[in-house]
């Protein structure tokens, strides 16, 4: 149904999506997962027509979307969810969904404005049929309300209804998951398949949430520095080392530098803590990201925050630098109370937040950078330190900081935490998008950090690496914190960390048996064209196992079934 | 060819003073991240108080350069506290608004400059007698009499213009105005004081609109509502700049005024030129806008 | 309640303050009635916003420009051509849209701040050059501008002093028409597509909405809108100038519908009031003496007012005067409701 060949974008020096391929068969629900920054939404904007790819081609049940605007791929059957919600917040719920009716229906302006008969007709036609989608969606309390004023789960049902309005064929679903806590994504996991049922309709689900993709698709893509990384189902995916490597970090490494941690100095467990957050809870606009988080950070010490995407780590530390103010709890820094201070304040009392994109200034030169250090310590820094740490800063100095590499941005986001002598760094998802030799050398810094006395405080997708140079570490799920204790411990619990990431093995076999769409290829009947998506699939699978043409495993197949 | 020297002396005289209206919206939108509408009504503004003080200081009593230096400095002193009364009271309160918000207030200020200014100096036209330099000194350039305060006017537009990028660049307070301008969020993580950082910029701001006011009205009818009109043409400039670098906004101005100037060669026509100048926004603005309508920026 | 009763609710409403509205000036001296004439005028520029940035999110700083356009263009279609004054309407209106729709054209690139600019310069544009330029005279009236002495109307002569009442009625009429088509155009499907594109293009495009056309739709609309009440223009006043619609008009009917409160129609009947008689009143009335000092409020006044309240309103008010009434009214109605509902429910759920 859909093929997308060679889909390249570019944004500037970036390569989003580089080279990418990708199959969708009728009938089929379609995973794609990828770390941060994959290129995954750029996918999604490529197909539904929002951006133009610079190499490549994609077509849709045969015909190709090359020059077709969205609103023309949109009366072909493709719909889209977004990933920060584009409802129309002024209009009713009913009325959202009753505008991609009317406009793939074609109603005329000016009998609308003077209510001719026929228009009269159309509205009435137009809401019962809403009202049918909203119904499925268990959306029916909702009619009237105005979609502004909808919590947030409630708003992302009311998207795919929307999208569901226009009576598409395909279904492009970007991230549905994104703060749901962990009830409402398992709700939201039996909806799609009911939507599948009911609608007929083909979906391309883009989710960080292990546990809503796994089970749900029927096939998985997994998405990588905008390369396909690998594809199959999704139990041989979870087991997939590669995958496991993109997501959980470089499982080599580990051996090499398990010996550290037996030289590392004793920390005196019974400090009074520089950091201390008592049930803090904070969010953005009306979605509630965080509640009753509880984290301490001792002088010298190393913490980690990890999860999955959409647990609440960034938010947390947003809350804490005051670049949001927290809904209730208190922030206690150094014995003084900074809840809802003023980041510039919270700044300059010693702790830094290097946030998630690292927080520099794209068209400032990395000296110039540096330089505005001034403003945390009160005189000229002394770049000598900086360059002697990070002698790749030294040649690029007079450069742009925005046309530096991930990972020299990186250097200079820590340069600037080792020049200012703050007390605790709090550093987000440092390891995004960059090389694994890269992000080595970066926690080696974090080292050096920990040993000068500064405290650190990490968010990290790579599991393993953060463990490593942590003393201890919280685990976030749904919003809060699930588990903490020692880096040890958390380490020794394996099951536990590819538990909360990759959902386990056990619930994707037990989901896939309940989805009622089963293969069985010895039993196949009916010789048509079209092979249920599954089938297709499973004969593919096979055809590449033993090395032939799937035409061939597929005519095999039919001579068996004749001879009967 | 003579004539064409001579027009292109003219087109560069009215780029000039394009120019140096351009600078100051260029300015502040780069530091402030506002379109300011208002910018040649707050010029007008402080001209009027300059031009007053003049006034009131009746020669002969006082030397004629000693007047109009007493009234240029009360000008430019108005005119930052202009600028710092609209930061502190409006400015401040709106950071986190969307540009289009920002840019309607500044034509809720421009209609209210604009008024106050011809409740206190009514809508006659003036002669504004205050000359930074000597009205008769007249260079022939090119076989065409160019006068002092022309080529003042096209100095100080390019010492402007390269100044304050150097002070942009090299200073302490230009790197923070810089970084304030690339993403507030950011700088205040870096304890950059963006409060102090953003009253800087609109007394600077107000500062160089006084100071384009001050040259450019000896040149135009003065009266409170010629200067105010002027924002276009400067928006034109700006835009040809790329709203970024100074210098090119200079440049910008430059080349719209030859672009307005050229046509009259062969089109007599008052409207004319202005009818370049649209044109001349339209191509830029859809030629730097390649992707189209939702543009999606990562 | 449903829909076609709530369509003949509105239709009532609209005969109502039609029959309101047309009796209003009748007492009142000659110069008001002048006034009240212009507020329909400026009322119909303040709808055209309401249209256009109310409800289609798109910004216009040259309203003006297009009642001007309607104002010259039936100026010549009767002083040229000879016409009734309604045809003369008529052609006015579709020239009006027809720039509207040229206007609209840079939009499908641009929006927000660069949109702004944009129609300011076509504003300075036809103030500087179409409307003063030689070039122009047909179109214009030469610097002099066009004088409609002899316009008919229903083969009766109008003359604007004589028939200044039957005028106002018929412009208050047709403002009462169009505030019905806008409101009900509001509710209705293409209403809908209209505030998608303000709420969000992104999503509105990739769901179906084509948007070109409605984008070019709305710009003609508009303009055709501000064009009508523009071309009664020349019938109350007489003849045709440059200067009421200026750019400074523009910026005007751009503030004061802001001010108002920009997504609601009868903003644009409170706006065109204000507008029209405020500076009058404060011209007339605006002066005397309070003991020993006199004091002389002027237009300029206004204008300040204008700004200052603007600035307040956009700081503190994003939705208008009237928005904000109507948000407040509605908000404690939903408080109420739903107070009653938990009461009646027996139970508080808990956030």
């Amino acid at each position: 149904m859909l093929r997308v060949r060679d889909v390249t974008v570019r944004f500037g020096g970036i390569v989003a999506l580089d080279g990418v391929s990708l199959d969708l068969n009728r009938g089929e629900i379609l995973g794609l997962i990828g770390p941060n920054g994959a290129g995954k939404t750029t996918l999604f904007n490529c197909i539904s027509g929002v951006i133009r790819p610079d190499q490549g081609s994609m077509f849709f049940e045969g015909r190709s979307l090359k020059f077709a605007p969205p609103h023309e791929r949109a009366r072909r059957g493709i719909a889209r969810t977004f990933q920060n919600l584009q409802l129309w917040g002024s209009m009713t719920v009913q009325e959202n969904l009753t505008v991609p009716m009317d406009a793939l229906g074609g109603r005329n302006t000016f009998s609308d404005a003077l209510h001719l008969p026929f228009s009269t007709y159309a509205e009435r036609a137009s809401s019962e049929r809403a009202r049918a989608i909203l119904h499925v969606l268990e959306l029916d309390d909702y009619a009237r309300t105005l979609a502004g004023d909808l919590p947030a789960g409630i708003q992302r049902r009311v998207e795919i209804a929307r999208a569901l309005a226009g009576r598409p064929q395909l279904l492009l679903l970007d991230e549905p998951a994104a703060g749901l806590d962990a009830r409402e994504t398992g709700h939201l996991a039996e909806l799609l398949h009911t939507v599948r049922e009911r609608f007929h309709v083909s979906m391309l689900l883009v989710d960080h949430d292990m546990s809503l993709v796994l089970p749900v698709s029927d096939y998985v893509y997994v998405l990588d520095f905008g390369k396909v990384l690998a594809k199959g189902r999704p139990s041989a995916i979870q087991n997939d080392p590669k995958v496991i490597a993109a997501y959980l970090g470089d499982e080599s490494s580990k051996e090499s530098n398990k010996s550290r941690d037996v030289v590392a100095m004793p920390r005196r467990k019974d400090e009074a803590p520089l950091l201390e957050v008592k049930q803090l809870a904070a969010g953005y606009g009306h979605l509630e990201v965080i509640r009753d988080v509880n984290l301490a950070v001792r002088p010298g010490e190393v913490v980690a925050c990890i999860g999955a995407n959409g647990a609440g780590k960034t938010t947390t530390l947003r809350a804490i630098s005051g670049m949001i103010r927290p809904r209730s709890g208190t922030v206690t820094f150094d014995g003084r109370d900074i809840t809802g201070k003023t980041a510039e304040h919270i700044s300059r009392q010693g702790l830094i937040h290097i946030p998630e994109g690292r927080g520099l200034f794209p068209n400032l030169s990395v000296e110039d950078t540096l330089r505005l250090v001034s403003n945390s310590i009160g005189k000229e820094p002394d770049l000598a330190t900086a360059y002697r740490l990070f002698p790749k800063l030294k040649e690029r100095r007079h450069q742009a900081v925005g046309t530096l590499s991930g990972g020299e941005q990186q250097m200079v986001a820590l340069a600037r935490a080792v020049l200012a002598r703050p007390q605790l760094v709090m550093v987000d998802e440092m390891s995004q998008g960059l090389a694994p030799t890269v992000v080595r050398q970066l926690f080696d810094i974090i080292r050096m950090m920990r040993d000068e006395g500064i405290a650190v405080l990490i968010v990290e997708q790579f599991v393993d690496s953060a463990l490593e140079v942590a003393d201890r570490a919280y685990v976030f799920e749904h919003g809060t914190i699930g588990h903490s204790g020692s880096a040890a411990e958390l380490r020794a619990d394996r099951k536990l960390i590819s538990g909360s990431y990759l959902g386990s093995a056990v619930d994707v076999v037990a989901a896939s048996n309940g989805n009622g769409h089963h293969a069985d290829p010895a039993l196949m009947e009916v010789v048509s064209v079209k092979l249920p998506a599954k089938l297709k699939r499973t004969l593919e699978e096979r055809a590449e196992r033993e090395g032939r043409p799937t035409g061939a495993v597929v005519m095999e197949l039919l001579e068996g079934v004749k001879r009967v | 060819m003579a004539t064409f020297a001579a027009y292109t002396i003219i087109g560069l005289s009215v780029g000039g003073v394009y120019a140096l209206a351009a600078l100051g919206i260029v300015l502040i939108y780069r530091t402030t991240g506002v379109l300011n509408f208002a910018h040649g009504a707050m010029g007008m503004f402080s001209t009027f108080v300059a031009w007053q003080i003049f006034y009131g200081m009746a020669h002969p009593y006082w030397p004629q350069w000693l007047a109009t230096a007493i009234a240029i400095i009360a000008g430019l002193v108005f005119a930052a506290l202009l600028g710092l009364f609209l930061d502190l009271a409006v400015f401040r309160w709106v950071r986190t608004r969307p540009p289009v918000v920002k840019a309607v207030i500044t034509i809720g200020i421009l209609l209210t400059l604009q008024a106050t200014a011809s409740l206190i100096w009514k809508n006659n036209q003036y002669h504004l007698s205050i000359y930074v330099l000597p009205k008769d000194w007249v260079a022939n350039i090119a076989d065409v009499p160019v006068g002092a305060n022309s080529i003042a006017i096209i100095v100080v537009a390019l010492g402007l213009a390269f100044g304050l990028a150097a002070y942009l660049r090299y200073t302490a307070f230009g790197r923070s105005m810089r970084a304030v301008s690339d993403s507030p969020t950011a700088a205040s993580l870096w304890a950059v004081p963006v409060g102090r950082v953003s009253a800087v910029s609109w007394m600077l701001g107000s500062l160089i609109a006084a100071v384009a006011g001050i040259l450019i009205t000896p040149f135009i009818n003065f009266d409170t509502t010629s200067l105010t009109l002027l924002i276009v043409d400067a928006l034109a400039a700006a835009l040809i700049g790329g709203m970024v670098s100074l210098p090119l906004t200079v440049l910008g101005g430059f080349i719209l005024g030859l672009l307005e100037t050229y046509p009259t060669i062969w089109i007599q026509s008052l409207g004319f030129p202005r009818l370049v100048a649209l044109v001349v926004i339209l191509a830029v603005l859809i030629v730097r806008n390649p992707r189209g309508l939702t543009a999606v920026s990562r | 309640m449903t829909w076609s009763s709530r369509l003949t609710v509105r239709v009532l409403l609209a005969l109502l303050a039609f029959a309101v509205l047309a009796r209003l000036p009748a007492g009142l001296d000659i110069g008001f009635q002048f006034d009240a004439e212009l507020a329909v005028v400026w009322g119909f520029g303040i709808l055209s916003l309401v249209l256009l940035t109310g409800y289609v999110g798109q910004v216009s700083l040259c309203q003006a420009t297009f009642a001007g356009v309607g104002a010259y263009a039936a100026g010549m279609m009767v002083s040229t051509y000879h016409v009734s004054y309604l045809i003369a309407v008529a052609v006015a209106v579709l020239a009006a849209f027809a720039l509207g729709v040229v206007v609209g054209l840079p939009a499908l690139r641009l929006s927000g701040i660069t949109l702004a600019i944009v129609t300011l310069g076509i504003a300075l544009v036809f103030d500087r050059y179409v409307f003063q330029d030689a070039a122009f005279a047909w179109f214009t009236g030469g610097s002099g501008g066009w004088r409609v002495d002899g316009a008919r109307m229903f083969g009766v002569q109008m003359d604007s002093s004589k028939h200044l009442l039957a005028a106002y009625v018929l412009l208050v009429g047709l403002f009462c028409l169009v505030a019905l088509l806008m409101v009900n155009l509001h509710d209705s499907g293409a209403g809908r597509r209209f505030r998608a594109i303000r709420d969000s293009e992104l999503a509105a495009s990739t769901m179906g909405v084509n948007l070109t056309r409605y984008k070019l739709l709305a710009f003609g609309m508009s303009a055709a809108i501000a064009g009508l009440g523009g071309s009664f223009y020349p019938l109350v006043a007489g003849s045709v100038s440059p200067q009421p619609f200026w750019l400074f008009t523009s910026l005007q009917l751009a503030a004061i519908a802001v001010l108002m409160g920009v997504r609601y129609v009868p903003a644009a009947a409170l706006g065109g009031v204000f507008m029209a008689f405020v500076p009058d009143v404060l011209t007339r009335f605006g002066h005397g003496n309070v003991g020993r000092y006199s004091y002389d409020i002027s237009f300029d006044w206004f204008q300040i007012a204008v700004g200052v309240l603007l600035i307040i309103q956009l700081i503190l008010m994003p939705d208008g005067v009237w928005g904000d009434l109507r948000g407040r009214i509605a908000h404690a109605a939903a408080h109420a409701k739903s107070a009653a509902r938990a009461v009646a429910k027996g139970r508080v759920r808990v956030a």
